[in-house]
């Protein structure tokens, strides 16, 4: 089931949808928040929001897509489900190439919906854990000296120790101390989980 | 040939008359004083010489009449000396009768003039006769009357006295001369002499006297006693008269000159002069009126000439005159003037000319020779020649022969004319007439002219010619065009009344259909007046069987058009309305599933699932409207024009449309008045045009700031028959380019779309005779405006507007 922390909000400009979908999620115990225009959302929004989108892709002014995009600019990642109508199909394909979470065409079952809807606050709470994960690694980087970094790019890169002592112009020794300061401050035993870290983040 | 060439610069033509004498009248009068001054000397020549023959006649008649005088008096003294000394011999008795009778007979013989002597006693008695043989007196006769009367005087006074005369027996004048005898103191008697006086005259003077004077002899009483002719001289200007003193009487003598020649002789000459005088007069003014004449003739000659070299140099046409050898004689100044060349460079040239130039020479040439040879043609010889100047130019030739004054033809005369700007004309009216024909022959439409009142056909196009056949000039165009001809009836009026201030007058503006060909023609026929005054029909025939057919073509087109339009809305609609469907829908299926969550959960409170129910129940009914518009939409049949109120179409076109403006959050704003008409239309049709402007609208707007996105749908009555709907929007406005081509089939301006939609509503606006334009607004955006007939104002019934 969802966290206590995953809302549901509805951006749909038709007052029907939108009221028909609370009283739906609802009777699901989720918790929904609806905003009538794409506008008011990104107004309403923070970062540390956490559940999941249900966009109506046709909009006055700001449609779904749109915001979408306006979303990706801004670094979120809240999943999003595309709700369309008939003949949108095309437009859905192209923002799911984009990397849009879901898309449901209308008219769909309730359990359509909610399957979706589950499936994007499961994602979320992955997406969040993620976050928290890259967080803290992050935070270890930012603990590595100067010198520790410019190693650790190398041995992320593949070069030997030999090399990297060459190129940064030290000795071996000093090499392989900052390379054991590194794996000590990011928290990994293994070069691929050192590689693995550092893909993560990039 | 020379003295031809020399008659021909003889030629009046060409000759200039003498130059004007300056008036002197007084010059005439010269001749006039000369035979005048000629006369009076004539005359006067004439009388002197008269008076000085005069002169000379005078002076000898009076020498004449001295020698008269003298010898008669000679001749009577010889006789009184004879008779004396007879006197004395009988005083003393010395003479007897014997002596006497010797003495005396001789005597008297000797003097024919006295006829006898003879003695008397004193009382007068005759006693000796002498000659005795004469008869005359007898021996003793008594003297008596004035004879013895005289012999008494004589006895008394003793002298010798003449007697009066007295006629004798043979009744001639004679008279005595008394010569009385006395012895002693007593008279013995007397001896007389009967003396003759015609013998005396006679015998005294000679023969060549007396011819030339008439001479009369009178008594002392100045009576005529003789004369020696019975003619009495006229004329007494040459007369004299002799007195002989006779003792005891008197004889005169009247002496009168014959004149020689007659009476009139010595007026001869006068009239001899005067005579000449008239006649030289007379010639005078002959000559005088002949020169008059010849004057006035040059003066008529001068101003002919003069009037002629004005009319020469003002002529345009050239002149020339050449001899029969060809030689040039004359050219005038318009001849020289084309040529260039002046006239002493032609005058006496032969050809060739100056003139040709070099290339035509051989064509001028053959031209000349048939010219000099008389074959000139009628309408001469059109011939190039070249000026001075080497510039070419073409002229016409015509030579006509000249004759001289005595009918002999001595040259040709040619005029030219420069032809250069007449053919240039001929050539460009020819080639306008070309034109003419290759523009008629080459439109179209039949084109054809006919009489009005014969019907004949005076003009006929290519065209013409193709549909109704060949060889139709002159024919008559009743029968010619009977397959295609409008009926009389259909005529605006009969052309045969049409008076000519009617002219140009529409006869017939209307379609035709060709009996046998079946082709369909537009015929437009007017009467105008031809060229020739008379007034025609002139009829315009073009053949629209394609255009007809491609109208039915079209308008089949069009309704399928309409049709497909229809289905092609309707698709564009689908999916709008699906959109639209699905909105309801899915707020149904989202109300019912959340009851039924609810409900199967068991935690739900009554009110709730009631509202949900309700708020279901009502998107239920939207989706109910949302199909039967489109119902309404689909709706097949014939367009139906019934009166419908304009906010009832704008109404239903506003719902399908809100759709659309929703998603373009677009505001759609009416703005009309309240009491407009109801308008006669198709409702669905317009509806669609409204919708299909409407949408156009939005599209428009989709790229402009949302606070922008205002759709205006207006509407006012114009003129009482129509109303105008106009729909305004705010948007990037239409290239003025495209303003037409939008309403071209198949034109877009957007992506997607087939460009149907502008097209077709134009057609439909059409077919509710209305217009549909568009007008870029000048504050950005665009209206498309159209019309749509109202039911008219006051009337209720809907049909009567229906047209």
């Amino acid at each position: 089931m969802s966290e206590p922390s995953q809302t549901i909000y509805v951006v749909d400009d038709d007052e029907a949808m939108r009221d028909s979908l609370t009283w739906l999620l609802e009777g699901e115990g989720y918790r929904v928040v609806c905003f009538d225009s794409a506008e008011h959302f990104l107004l309403a929004r923070r970062d540390e929001m956490r559940g999941c989108l249900v966009l109506d892709v046709r909009m006055p002014e700001m449609s779904g897509l749109e915001l979408h995009e306006k979303l990706d600019s801004l670094g979120s990642q809240m999943p999003i489900i595309f709700v369309t109508g008939h003949g949108d199909v095309p437009m859905a394909v192209s923002a799911l190439q984009r990397g849009a979470c879901d898309f449901i065409e209308k008219p769909f079952s309730d359990e359509d919906l909610l399957s979706r809807i589950r499936r994007a606050l499961e994602l979320d709470c992955e997406l969040a854990t993620q976050r928290e994960r890259s967080h803290a690694l992050s935070h270890r980087i930012e603990q590595l000296t100067q010198r520790e970094r410019e190693v650790m790019q190398l041995v992320v890169a593949g070069k030997l120790n030999k090399q990297i002592a060459d190129e940064l112009a030290i000795s071996m020794k000093t090499v392989e101390a900052h390379r054991a300061r590194v794996m000590e401050k990011m928290g990994v035993r293994t070069l691929a989980e050192l590689v693995k870290a550092v893909m993560s983040l990039s | 040939m020379a003295g031809t060439a020399g008659t021909a610069k003889n030629q009046p033509m060409f000759i200039r008359p003498p130059t004007s004498f300056p008036g002197k009248p007084w010059l005439w009068l010269a001749p006039y004083i000369a035979i005048g001054i000629f006369a009076v000397a004539m005359f006067a020549v004439t009388a002197m010489l008269q008076w000085r023959e005069l002169d000379t006649a005078r002076s000898a008649l009076e020498a004449d009449m001295h020698w008269a005088e003298r010898t008669i008096e000679n001749r009577l003294h010889q006789h009184q000396d004879f008779l004396g000394e007879l006197g004395r011999e009988q005083e003393f008795r010395q003479l007897d009768y014997e002596g006497f009778q010797v003495k005396t007979a001789r005597y008297v013989r000797d003097n024919p003039d006295l006829q006898a002597i003879i003695w008397v006693n004193t009382e007068g008695k005759v006693e000796w006769v002498a000659p005795n043989e004469g008869t005359d007196t007898f021996v003793g006769e008594q003297l008596e009357g004035i004879r013895l009367h005289a012999l008494q005087e004589a006895l008394r006074i003793r002298r010798e006295l003449y007697s009066p005369d007295y006629p004798d027996v043979a009744q001639k004048r004679v008279h005595d001369l008394i010569q009385p005898v006395q012895r002693a103191s007593s008279d013995l008697g007397a001896f007389i002499a009967m003396q003759s006086l015609e013998m005396l005259l006679r015998t005294s003077l000679p023969t060549s006297f007396t011819t030339r004077y008439n001479l009369t002899l009178v008594d002392a009483g100045n009576r005529e006693l003789l004369s020696n002719t019975s003619v009495k001289p006229t004329e007494r200007e040459l007369s004299g008269t002799i007195s002989l003193d006779l003792p005891n009487n008197r004889l005169g003598l009247n002496i009168v000159a014959y004149r020689s020649g007659g009476p009139w002789f010595q007026y001869l000459p006068a009239l001899m002069i005067g005579l000449l005088t008239l006649i030289a007069t007379a010639t005078l003014v002959q000559l005088r009126r002949h020169a008059q004449h010849r004057a006035d003739a040059e003066e008529e000659l001068r101003a002919a000439y003069a009037f002629r070299q004005a009319m020469s140099n003002s002529l345009i046409t050239g002149m020339r005159a050449i001899d029969l050898e060809g030689r040039i004689t004359f050219v005038n100044a318009a001849f020289c003037r084309m040529t260039g060349f002046n006239e002493r460079e032609l005058i006496g040239l032969k050809p060739p000319y100056p003139y040709w130039p070099p290339e035509e020479f051989e064509q001028l040439q053959h031209n000349i020779d048939t010219a000099l040879a008389g074959q000139a043609p009628a309408s001469g010889y059109e011939m190039r020649i070249m000026r001075k100047n080497g510039e070419r130019f073409d002229v016409r030739l015509y030579f006509s022969p000249l004759i001289d004054t005595a009918g002999r033809q001595i040259g040709w005369m040619a005029s030219m004319n420069d032809i250069t700007e007449p053919k240039r004309a001929r050539v460009e009216l020819e080639r306008a007439h070309e034109r003419f024909v290759t523009v008629i022959d080459g439109l179209d439409s039949a084109v054809h002219v006919a009489d009005v009142d014969s019907g004949e056909i005076l003009f006929a196009n290519r065209a013409f010619q193709n549909i109704f056949g060949y060889n139709t000039l002159g024919r008559d165009s009743a029968l010619v065009t009977a397959a295609c001809r409008p009926a009389p009836e259909a005529l605006e009026a009969d052309p045969l009344v049409l008076s000519a201030e009617q002219l140009p007058y529409e006869l017939f503006d209307g379609e035709i259909q060709h009996a046998l060909s079946g082709r369909w023609y537009h015929v437009h026929e007017r009467v105008i007046r031809w060229v020739d005054g008379r007034a025609v029909r002139v009829q315009v025939a073009a053949d629209i069987t394609e255009h007809k057919h491609i109208e039915e073509v079209n308008l089949q087109q069009q309704k399928r058009l309409e049709q497909t339009s229809r289905l092609i809305t309707m698709g564009e609609m689908a999916s709008s309305l699906a959109h639209e469907l699905n909105q309801p829908l899915s707020a149904i299926a989202n109300y019912c599933a959340g009851c039924i969550k609810r409900m199967q959960a068991g935690n739900y409170r009554f009110e709730d699932l009631l509202s949900a129910m309700q708020k279901a129940a009502d998107q239920a009914e939207r989706a109910g409207k949302i199909i039967r518009r489109m119902r309404d939409m689909v709706k097949k049949g014939d367009p139906k024009r019934l009166p419908i109120a304009l906010d009832e179409i704008i109404d239903e076109a506003r719902a399908f449309a809100d759709i659309e403006a929703q998603r373009n959050s677009t505001q759609i704003q009416v703005d009309m008045a309240d009491d407009l008409p109801r308008i006669v239309v198709d409702r669905i049709m317009i509806e669609q045009v409204l919708l299909n402007l409407v949408k156009n609208a939005i599209e428009a707007m989709s790229d402009v700031p949302v606070e922008r996105r205002r759709l205006t749908i207006s509407a006012h009555e114009v003129d009482g028959r129509m109303l105008e709907i106009a729909v305004t929007d705010q948007g990037h406005g239409i290239d003025e380019a495209d303003a037409e081509r939008i309403f071209a089939p198949f034109y877009t301006t957007k992506a997607e779309g087939m460009g149907i939609g502008l097209a077709i509503c134009r057609s439909m606006i059409e077919f509710h005779q209305g217009r549909l334009w568009l007008e870029n607004r000048r504050e950005g955006g665009t209206v498309f405006r159209f019309t749509v007939p109202c039911e008219a104002t006051g009337e209720a019934d809907g049909e009567s507007s229906d047209e």
